[in-house]
C-alpha cells in the first residue's frame, strides 16, 4: 500500500506560493467579472454523464473521469463548465429575463494522458453571456477577454479572433462532401501547409479553393482580413470580423488583437465568432471561447450565448513567482494577555507576526531561532517589549 | 520576445537528413555535426538552437512548448497524437506503416480474434477500430518481426522501408496502413507568438524542398 502516500496521476498538492499564484489570478479575474455585472454560479463537481452527451459537445468519453452513483447511474467529474451552466440557463433561469451574465471560478477534471505531465485538475475562471446575440455581445466578450488577461498582469499576449462561418462558407461554395470537409478542417486545424494544398488541388483555382488552401497561413494582424478577401471575395464572416475589430480598435484594444481564420476547432459546437488567447511563457492557449448559439437549446430553451474560460494556472505560469510574507515577529504573552497579543498580531502586516504556542519565554526564543524569526515580542503585566532571540 | 527559436531533432537518421536540409538552406550546422558534450547546439548564422532527442521526446518537447519546432517521423505522430501544428512534409525518412504476416497466412479469414504485435499500439488499435475489427494488441519494444515467428502474434504493424527484413524472415506485407515520412511540427502558442520568425523558417524549408524536387 505504498502508493497511498502519493496522489493519483494528474493531481498534485499545491503549497504556499503556488496557492498564492493561483489565487492572485482568480482574484483579479473575479473582480473584473463582478465589476462588469457578472454574477457567480457554482455548479456541482459531479454531473450525469448523459448531460454531456446531450450537449453535442464533442468531448471523447475517455477524457471524462467517471463515477457510478448509488442508483447505478454514470456520473462524471465536471469536464467542462459551460455545459452545466447551459443546463441551468435552460431550466432554473427559464423565467428570468435574458440576457444573463454569469461567471464561474471552478475546477474542471479531465483524464490526462499517461506520463505527459498534464494535469487532470484544471482551474478555470470564465464568463457566459446567455441570451444575447450580435455585434455588441461579441465585442463585449472580446474586450473582456483582453481586460481579463491584462488585469492579471500579463503584458505580452494576443487574443486571436476567428469565425467558423468563414470556413463553412468556403466549403459550401465548393460543395464538398462531408468527409472531405472534415479532412480539410483537420489539415487547417493542424496548419498542415503542404497536405492541404494537395488535398484541394482537384478544386482548381476558384476563389473558395484558393482561400481554403491559404487558410492555414491566414493568421496574424488585421492585414489577414484583406488577404482573405482578396482570395475569397466579399464574405459575410470577414465583414463581421472587420466590424468587431473596428469597434474594438476604436476602444483602444487593437494592440492585443490578432486573427486566425484557421481557428476551426469544434466547428459543430461553435456557431460564430471564436477566439483564443496566447501569452508569452505558456506553450498552449491561456484563454479560449466563442459563440455557441445551439447549446442552451439542447436543454429545452433556445438562447444564443457566448463566453470564454481562462486557464488560471496557465496565466499564473506567465507571471513572476509570488512571494509570501516572511514572519518577522513572534508574540510571547503572559496569562490573561491574549487579547493584547491578538491585537499585536492583527495590527501588523498579514503573515509577518504570529503567536507563540510556548509556555516559557525560553522555549519561545528557541522556536524563533529555529524558524528564523528575528524578534520576540513579549506582552505581560510589565507591558509590551521586543527582546532579542 | 524570445530572439532565438528552439528546434528538437530526432536522433539518428532523421537528424542527419535534417542537417543536410539545413545546410542546403545555408545554415551552418557545424555545432550539430561536432556536438562534443553540449546538449544545445546554436546555429551561428541563423537564430536557431537545436537539441537532439528520441522521437517521442521530440513530440513531448514541442507539445509542451519547451521547443518551438521539431522534426519527427509521421509514425511517431500517429502513435502519440497531435497537440501541435504539423506544417510540412519534409519528404525524407520515407517509408510506410504496413500490416505484415507470415507468408501464406490468411489474416482476415478467421472469426478468431487476431493477435497483432507492434511498437505502435495506439496507432494499431485505431487502425483496427476503423475496420470494426477486434484484435488483441501486444506491445513489443525491439524487433517486432520476431513475434509471428515465435507464434506470439498472427501479424505485425510496423514501419517498412524496403521490406528486406520482412522477406528475410518469411513475412510479407499484406496491407499498407499509412505512408510515413519526416514532418516539421510547431508548438501552437509559439506559432502565434513568434509568427514572423517561424514562418520565415518554414518558408526557407519549403523553398529548399521545392528546389531539390
Amino acid at each position: 500500500m505504498f502508493y497511498t502516500a502519493n496522489t493519483p496521476e494528474g493531481t498534485r498538492d499545491r503549497l504556499f506560493a503556488e496557492c498564492a499564484e493561483r489565487r492572485r489570478v482568480q482574484a483579479a479575474l473575479t473582480r473584473l467579472f463582478e465589476r462588469r455585472g457578472y454574477a457567480e454560479i457554482i455548479t456541482p463537481e459531479v454531473e450525469f454523464y448523459d448531460l454531456f452527451l446531450m450537449s453535442g459537445n464533442p468531448m471523447p468519453q475517455e477524457s471524462m473521469l467517471k463515477i457510478i452513483d448509488r442508483s447505478g447511474k454514470i456520473c462524471v467529474m465536471r469536464p467542462d463548465c459551460t455545459t452545466p451552466i447551459a443546463r441551468v440557463a435552460a431550466t432554473k433561469l427559464r423565467d428570468m429575463v435574458f440576457p444573463q451574465r454569469l461567471y464561474y471560478n471552478q475546477t474542471i477534471f479531465r483524464s490526462s494522458t499517461a506520463n505527459m505531465g498534464g494535469s487532470s485538475e484544471i482551474a478555470q475562471c470564465g464568463v457566459e453571456l446567455i441570451g444575447a446575440s450580435g455585434l455588441r455581445a461579441d465585442v463585449e466578450m472580446v474586450a473582456m477577454a483582453v481586460d481579463a488577461l491584462r488585469s492579471c498582469g500579463l503584458e505580452q499576449f494576443h487574443i486571436e479572433l476567428g469565425h467558423v462561418g468563414f470556413f463553412r462558407s468556403l466549403t459550401e461554395g465548393l460543395s464538398m462532401e462531408a468527409e472531405q470537409v472534415e479532412r480539410t478542417r483537420q489539415l487547417i486545424e493542424s496548419k498542415n501547409f503542404a497536405a492541404l494544398n494537395q488535398l484541394l488541388e482537384p478544386y482548381g483555382e476558384q476563389p473558395a479553393s484558393r482561400a481554403l488552401r491559404a487558410l492555414s497561413r491566414l493568421f496574424g494582424d488585421a492585414a489577414v482580413l484583406d488577404e482573405a478577401e482578396r482570395l475569397a471575395g466579399r464574405n459575410e464572416a470577414l465583414d463581421y470580423l472587420r466590424q468587431v475589430y473596428g469597434e474594438l480598435a476604436c476602444a483602444g484594444y487593437q494592440e492585443h488583437l490578432r486573427f486566425d481564420l484557421g481557428l476551426v476547432h469544434q466547428i459543430d459546437y461553435y456557431t460564430g465568432l471564436v477566439f483564443r488567447g496566447y501569452a508569452e511563457g505558456y506553450g498552449a492557449e491561456v484563454l479560449s471561447g466563442g459563440r455557441y448559439d445551439r447549446l442552451v437549446e439542447a436543454f429545452g430553451r433556445p438562447a444564443q450565448a457566448t463566453g470564454f474560460a481562462v486557464d488560471v494556472d496557465g496565466v499564473a505560469a506567465c507571471l513572476p513567482p509570488a512571494e509570501l510574507p516572511r514572519p518577522r515577529l513572534i508574540v510571547h504573552y503572559g496569562e490573561g494577555f491574549l487579547a493584547q497579543a491578538l491585537a499585536a498580531v492583527d495590527g501588523r502586516a498579514p503573515g509577518t507576526c504570529q503567536l507563540s504556542p510556548c509556555g516559557s519565554l525560553e522555549d519561545t526564543r528557541l522556536l524563533a531561532g529555529r524558524k528564523g524569526i528575528a524578534g520576540v515580542l513579549v506582552i505581560d503585566a510589565e507591558g509590551e517589549r521586543e527582546v532579542p532571540v | 520576445m524570445r530572439d532565438r527559436l528552439r528546434i528538437a531533432l530526432t536522433k539518428g537518421r532523421l537528424q542527419d537528413q535534417s542537417v543536410e536540409l539545413f545546410e542546403a538552406m545555408g545554415l551552418d550546422c557545424s555545432p550539430i555535426r561536432k556536438p562534443g558534450r553540449r546538449l544545445i547546439h546554436s546555429i551561428p548564422n541563423y537564430p536557431l538552437d537545436a537539441v537532439l532527442a528520441k522521437a517521442p521526446d521530440v513530440i513531448t518537447y514541442v507539445a509542451h512548448g519547451a521547443c518551438d519546432l521539431g522534426i519527427v517521423g509521421k509514425d511517431t505522430i500517429l502513435e502519440h497524437g497531435h497537440p501541435f501544428y504539423e506544417v510540412l512534409d519534409l519528404g525524407f525518412g520515407a517509408c510506410r506503416f504496413a500490416l505484415a504476416v507470415k507468408e501464406g497466412f490468411d489474416f482476415y479469414s478467421s472469426y478468431q480474434t487476431r493477435r497483432v504485435a507492434s511498437k505502435y499500439p495506439a496507432f494499431t488499435r485505431a487502425f483496427f477500430e476503423r475496420k470494426g475489427m477486434d484484435v488483441s494488441i501486444i506491445k513489443i519494444e525491439g524487433s517486432v518481426e520476431l513475434a509471428p515467428l515465435l507464434d506470439l502474434a498472427d501479424g505485425i504493424v510496423d514501419i517498412v522501408e524496403t521490406g528486406a527484413t520482412l522477406k528475410a524472415n518469411g513475412l510479407v506485407p499484406i496491407e499498407t496502413v499509412a505512408p510515413v515520412s519526416a514532418r516539421l511540427i510547431v508548438n501552437t502558442a509559439s506559432m502565434k507568438l513568434y509568427k514572423s520568425q517561424i514562418i520565415d523558417f518554414i518558408e526557407k524549408c519549403q523553398r529548399e524542398l521545392e528546389r531539390a524536387r
